[in-house]
């Protein structure tokens, strides 16, 4: 008796470091991000003013807010097409119909981009994209559509989507293969009892590979969700928020009013508008998978 | 699907808590170091920490080799040098400064990237030893030291200069039948005439919105007379009214229309600066710091680097301003106001500002340095030796729009003139968006 409450407490020291350092470097942050929100201050100012709801008032009279909170949307709403629904399709169709060999084969090639670093991405990407010797824009020309070519990083209208297809390039592989590795899990005797029924391939596909890869599905939902707020890097190698700040996203706004524009007090606040929105994604993430558990 | 990203938010938002954490720098009025005497340090010994921007390994030997130097010369004396790259050096050197560990010797940019460090206390004035009048302060061409001073306080050792030059290639003004212009009117012409043969009159990319604000900093210098700049600039008394700013953002777009290529937003300065080297542009605006580029040293072919000169952006015949003021700006360091090593600090940066040193870097980096003298026939190129002819004909240097500004108004006109290139905005809707921003930074400073 004795002994076993020993062990707790034992069990208990064991798990003390580890609960201090998410606390001082997780917990303790996120709070104290949040009252920071509530203040003026900057990394040069004598002592924070406090300002109560200020910099959230701000944030609603700031144009390149919304500019921000609307590009991050679209890079969601993209980010689920692609890399949720094509993505599944994709991997349906080298489930189904591919040759095995060429099967994987075809996956290392999909999954090559997303082991890319990101900054190589985007150089190569600019490369691609520029409007005087860039690939897009000779193939546009010598194809005949002259009137498509853009200078794609450097127009307003078409700078977030260009950093959007080139994310959606980058990322699409990996989910795809996550799709195959779910559908290497679906018995076969389903599609083998949908057969009998007199299903056809593209039947199967939505009567039983689409339910059966649900959980997957679910789960990147709320990744590419979550992940879709969470956008910084692409947007800082390609073009800094630029041009005329079009394709600000909530990341680089944040960073570009902490560091270079002195405004930390603003910027707290925005870590804290993205710290809720993922949050929120988390939070349905959780509830999902806990409500699969009972399904089992 | 990308935990890095989960992980890197997590990241900036500890960094941001971590500051605050830390707390705001000290509010210490004094700015400095009391009771030293920063003349000639006690004893040369211990640990002197120093942060610069020049990671770039172009230049980040010739800086390990004065840190090497001045351990051998004080041989008790270990100098712990950190060299980060020109933008993260912006975040690492602001969270140094609220968590109060900033280096004792700091890299600065001229203009309010100086001055917020003096307003917060954090840089140390060196007037005693560094004024004009003082030993160490004549070494230094006078218009550098004033770079960095601040109500009659000097702050900052000059380390390098730099001043923007249009470079244009003779051959191909030679061919097109043209000269170096005198007037602005005169270069848009040459445009016309360059465009109708064929070249990119100017090569020239906007990416990151700084190239085209280098414009915009001589344009302003040209059209605003310097004691409304002055006023405006400062960032408690700023707004920019004067309608010489509209004027110098109208002057802009002529330039845009005639010199540049289309979609100049996409394209990287060094996209531009490629343009120039190849012999498709016959002019590129570019910094002295920058010139190596175009030399032989530096990679360009024979062609390009025999075939070069350079002239000031020239003003419009009717301009308001001060036609003879040159953007740049020197680059220096400061110490810190709160730093023990203060004294040590001085005699490091007197090291490296020396006759010898300074000769070295105008060989070794082939920029130009503000310590008299240093340029020779021997160990520089002649444009360099021409270009700093010009700067001491200067009255004045107009400093880098971007960093003389604070930073909100900084970024209204960056990306205002991202959208004049654009088309999406005019002279006059930048220049309300600047004001907007000016009336924002006062309220910020008081």
């Amino acid at each position: 008796m004795a002994l076993a409450k020993q062990r707790r407490w034992l069990t208990f020291g064991w798990v003390i470091p580890a609960l201090v350092l998410l606390a001082v470097f997780v917990y303790y942050p996120i709070i104290d991000n949040v009252r920071l929100s509530f203040f003026s201050w900057s990394a040069f100012s004598p002592a924070p003013e406090f300002v109560g709801l200020q910099n959230y008032k701000n944030m609603a009279d700031d144009p390149v807010f919304w500019t921000s909170l609307k590009n991050n949307v679209a890079y969601a709403v993209v980010s689920i097409i692609f890399q949720v629904g094509i993505a599944l399709v994709l991997a349906a169709v080298l489930e189904e119909f591919v040759w095995p060999k060429l099967r994987s084969i075809l996956r290392s090639i999909y999954f090559i981009p997303s082991v890319i670093s990101i900054t190589v991405a985007g150089l190569l990407f600019s490369f691609i994209y520029n409007p005087r010797f860039g690939l897009l824009n000779r193939v546009l020309g010598a194809i005949g559509l002259e009137s498509w070519q853009h200078s794609w990083l450097g127009e307003q209208a078409t700078a977030i989507w260009s950093i959007i297809a080139m994310s959606q390039w980058q990322s699409i592989g990996y989910t795809t293969v996550l799709f195959c590795v779910a559908m290497q899990r679906i018995p076969t005797e389903l599609y083998e009892a949908a057969r009998v029924d007199g299903a056809g391939r593209i039947r199967s596909f939505f009567t039983v590979t689409v339910p059966m890869v649900r959980e997957m599905t679910t789960l990147l939902i709320i990744l590419t969700v979550s992940g879709a707020f969470l956008l910084f890097n692409e947007v800082m190698v390609m073009t800094a928020g630029g041009p005329a700040d079009s394709s600000q996203v909530l990341g680089t706004w944040m960073y570009r009013n902490a560091f270079l524009a002195d405004d930390m007090g603003y910027a707290a606040a925005l870590a804290t508008l993205i710290f809720a929105l993922t949050l929120i994604f988390a939070i349905v993430q959780m509830g999902v998978a806990r409500r699969r558990r009972v399904e089992v | 699907m990308r935990p890095r990203i989960l992980v890197s938010a997590l990241a900036t938002t500890a960094v941001l808590a971590g500051l605050a954490a830390c707390g705001a720098p000290g509010t210490s009025s004094s700015d400095k170091p009391s009771d030293v005497d920063l003349s000639s340090p006690a004893k040369k010994e211990g640990t002197l920490t120093v942060v610069t921007k020049f990671a770039d390994p172009k230049y980040a030997p010739y800086f390990e080799q004065i840190a090497k130097d001045y351990e051998a010369a004080n041989p008790d004396v270990t100098v712990d040098l950190q060299q980060v790259g020109d933008q993260p050096y912006k975040d690492k050197i602001r969270v140094l400064a609220a968590s109060k560990e900033l280096p004792d010797v700091y890299f600065s940019w001229a203009g309010d990237f100086a001055n917020k460090f003096v307003r917060a206390g954090l840089a140390a004035d060196l007037s005693e030893v560094l004024s004009p009048d003082t030993e160490w302060g004549k070494t230094f061409s006078p218009a550098a030291l004033r770079a960095f001073e601040t109500d009659g306080k000097y702050y900052g050792v000059p380390i390098d200069l730099d001043a923007k030059f249009m470079a244009y290639n003779t051959a191909i003004f030679d061919k097109v039948g043209i000269e170096a212009p005198q007037t602005l009117e005169d270069m848009i012409a040459d445009c016309g005439k360059l465009k109708s043969d064929g070249y990119t009159p100017v090569g020239f990319g906007n990416q990151y919105g700084w190239p085209a604000i280098h414009y915009i900093t001589q344009l302003n210098a040209y059209n605003v007379p310097a004691e409304v700049r002055d006023k405006d600039y400062n960032p408690a008394s700023g707004e920019f009214t004067d309608p010489g700013y509209v004027t110098a953002l109208d002057q802009f777009k002529q330039i845009a229309d005639a010199c540049f290529v289309d979609g100049t937003n996409g394209l990287s300065h060094e996209a531009g600066q490629a343009e120039f080297l190849n012999g498709q542009a016959g002019m590129h605006y570019l910094e002295s710091v920058e010139f190596q580029a175009l030399t032989k040293k530096g990679g360009a072919p024979s062609d390009i680097a025999d075939n070069w000169s350079f002239f000031r952006l020239p003003p419009a015949a009717d301009s308001a301003g001060d036609t003879n003021a040159i953007t740049g700006a020197p680059d220096g360091f400061m110490v810190n106001a709160q730093s023990k090593q203060a004294a040590l600090a001085v005699d490091f940066l007197k090291f490296m500002t020396s006759q010898e040193n300074g000769a070295k870097m105008v060989e070794q980096l082939g920029w130009l340095s503000p310590v008299q003298g240093t340029a020779t026939a021997d160990n520089s190129f002649p444009q360099l030796e021409e270009a700093l002819a010009d700067i001491s004909k200067a009255d004045d240097f107009a400093i880098w729009l971007d960093t003389v500004t604070n930073a909100d108004v900084a970024n209204a006109y960056l990306s205002g003139v991202q959208g004049i290139l654009d088309g999406s905005n005019d002279p006059e809707g930048v220049m309300e968006d600047v004001q907007k921003a000016a009336e924002k930074a006062k309220q910020q400073v008081d």
